[in-house]
C-alpha cells in the first residue's frame, strides 16, 4: 500500500558540510601513476527512471527509442501544463516511480525509509520552468546501502537514494545567439544514487558505474544508458599523501560515459597532485570535463555556490510506505546480476559461458514501469528447463549467437522460439538429426524466419537421420567404395587414413544425415573384412 | 439578475466581450471596480436552469483559472494570460448550473488586506455607495485580498463569489463589505487551478449575501479531487462527517441549547475598536439567550501567529512565484541591449522587476531571505514550530478531536464546539491616498497587524466564517467570525445562521 501521510513533521535542516572527504578505512592502495599519493573518489549517479509517465505530472515520457533516433520526439511535444509550470497546476506523485525507487534501494541493500519527503531546490535556469526542482533533500527514500565490486574485492557504501525531477534541455544555438529549450525531459523521474567516497582509483570508479548500470537494468528501474543521457555521473575527487589526512574534494559534473568518467578522474588526480606538489592548496570547487583536451576546468568556486533555499514542498504530503508494501516489492524482486552469475555457475556452466550469456543479457531492452525484458539469460533458463544446461548453453552461445553475429544481428533479433530451440537440441541430443543437420536447421530458421518446428523442417529438408537398420548407410558406403576404387584399395592395404576421403563421399551422399562414426566403422568393416 | 439587452452593449466595455448587461450593471461595477473581466450569459459559463446551483450568478476571483476568461491575478506579469484549463472549482460551479459573471478584482496574487495592490486599481467598498450615510461617496477599502469578490456580492453584481483565503482574504473583505464569507477547512475544496500564493495555507472560500447561499455553493465545490495532492481523502471526510452528525441533528433550525461557544481572550486586544467589541458582546448575549453556553478560552500562541504566518506565507510565495520568468507564459520584458546576460537570473530580472508590484516584491524578498541557508533555521523552522503550537492550542480547546490526527482521538466535554471573535479590528478603513507615499510603509505594517485575528485559523487549517454583525459607530459593517475544529464546516455554518437570525 502506498500511503500519503498528512502530518508534515519538519526535521531539522541537515547542514551539508562535506567539504573534506572522510573515506572509509582501507589499506592505502599504491598506484604506479601517482606513487606516494592516494586517490579518493565518491560518485553521484543520476539515473532516469524507466516509467511511461513523468514523476509528478502524469504526462507521457519522451520515447527514448534507439540511439539513432536520439533526436527523439519533436521538442516540447511531451509537456503538460504542470511541466511548463503553468499557474494553478499541482504535482501528483507517480506510484510507479516510487516502486522502481524502492526496487533499486532493495537491490542496493539499502534501508527503505517508511517515511520520506519532498523538498524544493530553488535556482533560476531556463530549462527549470517552476524555478525549483522537487527532490528529497532532507528525507530520502532510502539510506545506507552498498554495492559489491567483485573484480576489486570492494564493497562501495551507498549513502542514500533520492527521487527527484529531471530538468528540461537547453541547447545554445551559436548562430542565432539563442538558447533553445526543450521541456520533453522536464519533470521526468530521476533517482539520485549517492555513494560514499569509497573508491581509490579511476578504474574502481568505472567498475562502480558499470556495476550500477547492470543492477539498474536487471531490476528494470532504468536503462542506465550514459550515451543517451539516461544515466549521468558527478564525481567527487580528492587526493592525499599516503597516510596523510583527507584532501579537499572537487566535484566534476555531468560525465556522460564510463570512459570519460575514468579519464576525468585520472586527469583531476594529476591536476590536484601537481598543485599540492607545488605547495598550492586545492580549493573546493565544481568543475567540468573537456573531452577534447582531456582536462577538467573550473565551473564555479565554493564562494559562488548557489544557495538553493531548500524548502519542504507544501504540496506533496510525506511519502509513507508501509512494511507490507516494501515486503511485497522485496518478495518479487528480479534476480540481481550476482545471483544470476552464481546460479548459472552452479548449473555447471563455464565461467566463459556465463560471461557470454550475461554480457548478451545486459544488452536487453529494459521495459517500462518495471516490466522485465526477456534477455539471453531468460532464454537460456527457458530452453534449459528439463535439458542439459551445458548442451543448451553451447547451442546458444556458439551456434545461435555465432550465426546471429554472422548475419549482423543481435540477440534481440533472434527469431528462434524457445520451443524451436528446445526441439532442435532434443533432435540432435537424441540422434534424430546429426549435429551438422542441426546447424543447418538453425540457419534455415534464421534465414526464413519460419515458425515451423525443427522436426518438420528436418523432414521437409530430408535431414532426418535414417533409421532403416543400416540399409541406406550400407548402400551409401558400397556406392562410395565403388566410386572411389583407388582409395578403397589403399585402405585395404592398411592405410586407414584414406578412409576419411571415402567418408566425405558418404556424408555428401547422405546430405549430412549419416553419423560420421557409424560411416567410418561400416567402411572399415567393408574394406577390411 | 442578468438580463439580456442585445449586442449593442458590447462596445461599452473595453475589457472583455460583453453583450448582455444592462447599463446599471456596468455603472455599478464601474463605481466599485469589483469585476475586471466580464463573463457572458451566452458564453462558456452560462446560467443553467437545472442543477444544485441553477439560476445562481457567481463571480470568480481573478487568481482562479478560467479557460474562457483571462486570469491575471491582478498582476502585470499575467496581464494577458488566459489559462489553458478551468480550475476544478470553476468546472464544479459551472456544471452545477451557476453562471460565471466575471473575474473579480483582488490584491496581486492574493497578497494584501485592502485590495489596493492591484493592476486593475483598488476596489471601492460598495457599502458607501448604497448606504444612506454616503451623501458624498466615501472611498473605503473593500478589504483584501478577495475585495472584488466581496464587493461584487455587496453591490448586487452576483449572488455569490469565489475567493481565496490564505490568511484572512475571504473573511476580512466579507467583514468590511457586510457580507458572509467562508474559509473552509484546509484540503476540503480543490486547489487545482487556483494560482498558488502559499500552498499550505491557500483555501478557496465562498462569499454571499447570506449563509444559505454560501452553503449552497460550498457544498457543490467541497468535493474530493485527486488532482490536488493536499485534498483530504474521502474516508477522512466521512470520519469528520460522522463526528458532527449528532451535534448537527441536535442544533437544527437555530436550536442552540448546549452549544458551547468559546471566546478567546487573545482576540480582544486593546487596539480593537470599541464598537466592534460591543457588537460581538451583543451577538454573544443573543446566542446565550437562545441556549448557547459562552465559555472564556485562551489560545496563548495567538500573539506569535502573525509573524509565523508572514514567514511561512512569504517563503512559500517566493517559491511559487519563481515561475513567472517571462518564458513559458505571461508578460516578458526583453533585456535592453547591452544588458548583462551571463546569468539566467539577470535575464529574468527585467521581466520580474517590471511585472510584479511592490507588495509582491516585498514578500518575495522576505520569503527568499527566510529560506536562505543562514536564516532557514531561525525563521522558517521557527515559524513551523509556532504553527504547530497554534494547532495544539486549538486542539486543546475544541471538544471534538481533530480528524487529521488519528492518534489523539479523544473527545472532551470540557471543550468548546466553536469559538467566536471579531473578524477585524475595525470597520472598513479609508483607502489610502495613492499619492501619499510617506505613509505607505507604516500603512503596510498596519495592514499586516490587521491580519492578527484571521491568521491563526489559516495556520491551523480550520473552517472560519465571517458573518455581518451590525454596524460600527461610523455606521459601517462589522463582522464576527466563527471558527470550528477541522471538518466542522457545517457546524460553523449553522452557528453563522444563528447569528444571522439574531441580527
Amino acid at each position: 500500500m502506498l500511503l500519503h501521510g498528512r502530518a508534515r513533521l519538519l526535521t531539522r535542516s541537515i547542514v551539508c558540510a562535506r567539504y573534506a572527504h572522510t573515506p572509509a578505512a582501507r589499506a592505502p592502495k599504491q598506484d604506479s601513476r601517482w606513487p606516494g599519493w592516494e586517490l579518493v573518489v565518491g560518485i553521484e549517479v543520476h539515473a532516469q527512471i524507466k516509467s511511461r509517465r513523468k514523476l509528478f505530472s502524469g504526462e507521457r515520457c519522451r520515447r527514448t527509442a534507439s540511439l539513432a533516433s536520439d533526436l527523439g520526439s519533436t521538442p516540447n511535444t511531451h509537456v503538460s501544463a504542470f511541466d511548463a509550470a503553468f499557474p494553478g497546476t499541482l504535482p501528483r506523485l507517480n506510484p510507479r516511480c516510487v516502486e522502481l525507487g524502492v526496487r533499486t534501494a532493495i537491490a542496493l541493500n539499502a534501508e527503505v525509509q517508511q517515511r520520506s519527503a519532498f523538498d524544493r531546490k530553488h535556482y533560476f535556469y531556463a530549462d527549470l520552468p517552476s524555478g525549483y526542482q522537487i527532490t528529497q533533500q532532507y528525507a530520502p527514500i532510502a539510506r545506507n546501502g552498498s554495492l559489491r565490486l567483485e573484480q576489486d574485492g570492494l564493497t562501495v557504501r551507498i549513502k542514500q537514494v533520492q527521487l527527484e525531477q529531471d530538468t528540461g534541455k537547453s541547447t545554445f544555438l551559436p548562430r542565432n545567439h539563442i538558447t533553445a529549450i526543450d521541456l520533453n525531459r522536464a519533470g521526468m523521474g530521476l533517482m539520485e544514487i549517492v555513494s560514499e567516497p569509497d573508491m581509490r582509483s579511476p578504474e574502481e570508479a568505472g567498475h562502480y558505474v558499470r556495476a550500477l548500470q547492470a543492477l539498474l537494468r536487471s531490476v528494470g528501474s532504468s536503462d542506465g544508458n550514459m550515451e543517451q543521457g539516461s544515466l549521468r555521473c558527478d564525481v567527487n575527487v580528492s587526493v592525499n599523501r599516503v597516510g596523510g589526512p583527507p584532501g579537499t574534494r572537487c566535484e566534476i559534473k555531468n560525465l556522460n560515459s564510463v570512459k570519460n568518467t575514468t579519464v576525468a578522474i585520472a586527469c583531476e588526480a594529476f591536476r590536484q597532485i601537481a598543485l599540492l606538489e607545488r605547495g598550492v592548496p586545492v580549493t573546493q570547487e565544481t568543475r567540468g570535463f573537456d573531452e577534447e583536451k582531456a582536462e577538467t576546468y573550473s565551473l564555479r568556486s565554493k564562494e559562488d555556490a548557489p544557495d538553493y533555499r531548500y524548502m519542504p514542498d507544501p504540496n506533496i504530503p510525506p511519502l509513507l510506505l508501509d512494511r507490507n508494501y516494501i515486503d511485497a516489492i522485496r518478495d518479487n524482486m528480479p534476480e540481481l546480476p550476482d545471483a544470476t552469475r552464481a546460479r548459472l555457475l552452479a548449473q555447471g556452466l563455464s565461467q566463459r559461458d556465463v560471461e557470454v550469456l550475461m554480457d548478451v543479457d545486459s544488452g536487453r531492452e529494459v521495459g517500462y514501469d518495471g516490466e522485465l525484458g526477456r534477455g539471453a539469460v531468460a532464454y537460456f533458463d527457458e530452453v534449459s528447463r528439463g535439458r542439459d544446461p551445458k548442451a543448451v548453453v553451447n547451442w546458444i552461445s556458439h551456434e545461435l549467437l555465432g550465426q546471429l553475429a554472422r548475419r549482423h544481428e543481435t540477440f534481440s533479433d533472434n527469431p528462434i522460439s524457445v520451443a524451436q530451440m528446445g526441439e532442435l537440441i532434443d533432435l540432435v541430443q537424441r540422434g534424430k538429426v546429426t549435429g551438422t543437420s542441426g546447424k543447418m536447421i538453425l540457419r534455415h530458421i534464421l534465414s526464413t524466419r519460419t515458425g515451423d518446428l525443427p522436426a518438420k523442417i528436418a523432414a521437409d529438408l530430408q535431414l532426418v537421420a535414417v533409421s532403416d537398420g543400416g540399409a541406406a548407410l550400407e548402400k551409401w558406403c558400397r556406392d562410395a567404395i565403388a566410386a572411389l576404387p583407388e582409395e578403397a584399395e589403399v585402405v585395404r592395404c592398411g592405410n586407414v587414413k584414406v578412409v576419411n576421403k571415402i567418408m566425405g563421399h558418404v556424408m555428401k551422399a547422405s546430405r549430412g544425415t549419416a553419423k560420421a562414426p557409424d560411416v567410418r566403422a561400416l567402411l572399415l568393416k567393408l574394406l577390411q573384412s | 439578475m442578468l438580463s439580456r439587452s442585445g449586442s449593442q452593449c458590447s462596445r461599452l466595455s473595453s475589457l472583455i466581450k460583453l453583450s448582455h448587461r444592462d447599463t446599471s450593471f456596468i455603472a455599478r461595477n464601474a463605481t466599485v471596480n469589483a469585476l475586471v473581466a466580464h463573463g457572458d450569459v451566452n458564453g462558456p459559463y452560462p446560467v443553467a436552469t437545472s442543477g444544485p446551483l441553477a439560476g445562481l450568478t457567481i463571480a470568480v476571483k481573478d487568481n482562479i483559472c478560467t479557460k474562457s476568461l483571462p486570469t491575471t491575478c491582478s498582476s502585470h506579469i499575467l496581464e494577458n494570460f488566459t489559462s489553458p484549463y478551468d480550475a476544478t472549482v470553476v468546472s464544479l460551479i459551472s456544471n452545477g448550473g451557476a453562471g460565471v459573471v466575471g473575474k473579480a478584482n483582488c490584491d496581486e496574487f492574493g497578497m494584501g488586506s485592502l485590495n489596493m495592490y492591484s493592476m486593475h486599481g483598488p476596489v471601492i467598498n460598495p457599502f458607501g455607495a448604497s448606504s444612506e450615510i454616503a451623501g458624498s461617496l466615501e472611498r473605503r477599502s473593500a478589504g483584501g485580498s478577495s475585495g472584488g469578490s466581496a464587493a461584487a456580492v455587496a453591490a448586487g453584481l452576483c449572488d455569490a463569489a469565489l475567493g481565496t483565503d490564505t490568511g484572512g482574504s475571504v473573511r476580512l473583505p466579507a467583514s468590511y463589505c457586510g457580507v458572509v464569507g467562508l474559509k473552509p477547512s484546509y484540503g476540503i475544496v480543490s486547489r487545482w487551478g487556483v494560482v498558488s500564493f502559499a500552498d499550505s495555507l491557500d483555501c478557496v472560500g465562498v462569499l454571499g449575501k447570506d449563509v444559505s447561499t454560501v452553503r449552497r455553493v460550498h457544498r457543490v465545490i467541497a468535493i474530493y479531487d485527486d488532482r490536488d495532492p493536499t485534498a483530504i481523502p474521502p474516508e477522512v471526510r466521512d470520519t469528520a462527517r460522522r463526528v458532527y452528525e449528532d451535534r448537527l441533528a441536535h442544533h437544527r433550525d437555530g436550536h442552540l441549547v448546549g452549544l458551547r461557544i468559546g471566546v478567546p481572550q487573545e482576540y480582544f486586544p486593546t487596539e480593537l475598536e470599541s464598537s466592534v467589541s460591543e457588537s460581538v458582546r451583543r451577538v454573544l448575549s443573543q446566542l446565550q439567550a437562545r441556549g448557547a453556553i459562552i465559555v472564556p478560552v485562551s489560545l496563548p500562541s495567538t500573539p506569535y501567529a502573525l509573524s509565523a504566518y508572514y514567514v511561512i506565507s512569504s517563503a512559500e510565495a517566493s517559491s511559487n512565484l519563481a515561475r513567472y520568468d517571462g518564458i513559458e507564459f505571461g508578460s516578458r520584458v526583453e533585456p535592453p541591449p547591452g544588458s548583462n546576460l551571463t546569468k539566467t537570473a539577470n535575464v529574468y530580472a527585467h521581466t520580474r522587476s517590471q511585472g510584479f508590484g511592490k507588495e509582491v516584491k516585498r514578500r518575495i524578498l522576505l520569503g527568499t531571505y527566510a529560506l536562505s541557508a543562514d536564516a532557514f533555521e531561525n525563521y522558517f523552522l521557527q515559524a513551523q514550530k509556532v504553527r504547530n503550537f497554534v494547532k495544539e492550542d486549538f486542539d486543546r480547546i475544541f471538544s471534538a478531536p481533530n480528524p487529521l490526527h488519528r492518534t489523539k482521538s479523544r473527545s472532551s466535554h470540557e471543550g468548546v464546539d466553536v469559538i467566536l471573535h471579531p473578524s477585524a479590528m475595525q470597520t472598513a478603513p479609508l483607502l489610502p491616498d495613492c499619492t501619499d507615499r510617506a505613509s505607505s510603509a507604516s500603512a503596510s505594517l498596519d495592514a499586516y497587524v490587521q491580519d492578527v485575528l484571521t491568521v491563526p485559523a489559516s495556520l491551523a487549517g480550520l473552517p472560519a466564517l465571517s458573518v455581518p454583525a451590525g454596524r460600527g459607530s461610523d455606521g459601517w459593517p462589522i463582522g464576527v467570525s466563527v471558527v470550528g475544529q477541522w471538518g466542522s464546516d457545517e457546524l460553523v455554518l449553522r452557528t453563522g445562521e444563528a447569528i444571522e437570525a439574531c441580527m
